[in-house]
């Protein structure tokens, strides 16, 4: 197998999203063409210049990617869906990055897009006698994992209300997000208890929304914006021995995983990124429900174990901070469409390091990241440069 | 068939022993590796030991007492419409000694549970359908409430 850094590099050509939000009168192919045909002339390229598409979504059904594209033209290039739960984006990005990588293709498109089903979802991870039992609350799920952390590092609920807080007033700087308005302290502690220690604000809305990214060998690139080049694309789809309950994964006592699936899949990105934690200027971590984003920043190797919440309270991870985390608001502000919540990552890392993320700009950011997680499980990393 | 008479339904089969006598006590159900010794539960029903990958698991009883590793009090109902039993409820994770984690509901006062509190499993109902059948499962109850 060559190195994935030995192989060509793959510049990002073009980025395009919606707004995130709740869309009554639209449907997943609607927004999805949008952020594609935003991309495309975001990239100063032509429809017929895309050779291939992969197509990420989870709750949309067999031919999603399709749906969207026959909004704007079939061309006779390969149309590939792609469906990994909440790393779908981040894996229809990472096939996408592979084929340019590979030079099989020279200009390619990766889309994620969401309706999110209206009310409850019952995940398909849990088995029948499990959802018998009432094992599939995932806050529930995430609350045994964050009295865990809790008991391990000392870290309170008045911590993780603290991420909240953060990201919601990140969320104030970006017209796309969802939530726009910051919250308090006082109104996280007091919002509604859902599965103790954990609160509604401690959990991220739902979102619909898309975002659409092409990928190109630097030679095709068009546009006028500052290159941003793809470092690594990495995917790890789960370890044994780890427990993560929000993917119905009980750990093994005996033998237990030697590296978490985010710790796996951040070594081998830094490696081929050839870079550490240490040269990453802005994160978007992966903030389903508050006290995650903690551990994950912790397991990604930004600082060591229990230390985050320290860190959060020092300012750390804010805006103009030393390691700024969530700048767009993160899933908290954003919302989570399941299938296109990591490309609302990534196109912020874009942005950021093109120097266009306006009032929410980190200063000189030169190398970004981000993380996906979710059910399967699965674990993707991606880091740029520019 | 029903003949007025409440029946006690296993919500799950398969996941513990019934009693047979009301001196013999209830055990989950689990699988052991003989070849590299790995437990779970519950038991693998294809008998392929998902560590070393080979057909080599045997079914055990599992001890009736642990330790709570984590555990969570939820105060909404899951989603899909499977779940029958009350809200609130606790569930979360108990280590039992020989070295496996089971996933389970907890039963008694909630304000007993604490990390690396003793707890030992019981059989108890869920719910009642509607014409009077108790469906039954086993559960995880702090010690210090067992007489």
């Amino acid at each position: 197998m060559k190195p994935l850094n030995e192989m060509r590099e793959v510049a990002v050509g073009g980025i395009g999203v919606t707004k995130w939000g709740f869309y009554e009168n639209a449907e997943w192919f609607d927004f999805g063409s949008e952020a594609i045909l935003n991309a495309l002339k975001d990239a100063g390229m032509e429809w017929k210049d895309i050779q291939a598409a992969f197509c990420g979504s989870v709750y949309q059904g067999t031919g999603s990617g399709h749906q969207a594209i026959k909004e704007i033209g079939l061309t006779g290039i390969p149309i590939v869906n792609v469906e990994n739960a909440c790393s779908s984006c981040a894996s229809a990005f990472r096939l996408a990055y592979q084929t340019v990588a590979a030079e099989i293709y020279d200009i390619v498109l990766a889309v994620g897009m969401e309706k999110m089903p209206r009310g409850p979802i019952p995940s398909t991870a849990f088995r029948p006698w499990e959802l018998k039992l009432g094992f599939n609350v995932q806050p529930a799920n995430y609350a045994n994992i964050a009295v865990q952390y809790m008991e391990k590092t000392g870290a309170t609920i008045e911590d993780f209300s603290m991420v909240t807080v953060k990201n919601r007033r990140h969320g104030t700087l970006n017209p796309n997000a969802r939530f726009q308005k910051p919250v308090t302290l006082e109104e996280v502690l007091n919002s509604r208890l859902v599965a103790t220690p954990l609160r509604l604000l401690h959990c991220c809305p739902l979102a619909d929304g898309a975002a659409a990214f092409i990928l190109c060998s630097k030679n095709k690139l068009k546009s006028k914006h500052k290159a941003v080049t793809v470092a690594a694309s990495t995917l790890t789809s789960g370890v044994y021995g780890e427990g993560y309950p929000p993917a119905d994964l009980t750990p093994s006592l005996k033998y237990p995983a030697a590296m978490s699936l985010t710790e796996l899949s951040a070594k081998q990105a830094y490696e081929i990124a050839d870079c550490g934690p240490e040269n990453i200027d802005v994160v978007q971590a992966y903030d389903t429900m508050a006290p995650a984003e903690l551990w994950d920043l912790e397991e990604l190797g930004f600082c060591k174990p229990g230390e985050a919440p320290h860190l959060l309270r020092e300012g750390v991870f804010d805006l103009n901070g030393r390691i700024p985390v969530n700048t767009d608001g993160g899933l908290m502000s954003r919302g989570h469409p399941l299938g296109a919540t990591a490309g609302g990552q990534i196109y912020e890392i874009v942005l950021q390091l093109r120097g266009q993320a306006g009032p929410r700009q980190v200063k000189d950011a030169k190398v970004g990241l981000a993380h996906a997680m979710g059910a399967g499980p699965n674990s993707a990393v991606t880091i740029f440069k520019c | 068939m029903n003949n007025g008479e409440k029946r006690i339904i296993p919500l799950t089969e398969g996941l513990y022993t019934l009693p047979a006598s009301p001196d013999e006590k209830p055990h989950l159900i689990g699988s052991r590796c003989i070849n590299c010794n790995e437990l779970y539960f519950p038991k693998k029903e294809k008998g392929l030991c998902i560590h070393c990958q080979q057909k080599t698991l045997e079914e055990v009883e599992l001890s009736r007492q642990g330790k709570i590793a984590s555990f969570t009090i939820v105060l909404q109902p899951p989603a899909g419409g499977f779940y029958h039993g009350p809200v609130p409820y606790a569930y979360g994770y108990v280590d039992l000694p020989e070295g496996v984690r089971v996933e389970t509901q907890f039963t008694g006062n909630f304000n007993n549970l604490e990390i690396d509190g003793d707890v030992e499993m019981v059989i108890e109902k869920l719910y009642e359908n509607a014409e009077g059948d108790e469906f039954v499962t086993y559960k995880f109850k702090p010690l210090k409430e067992q007489k």
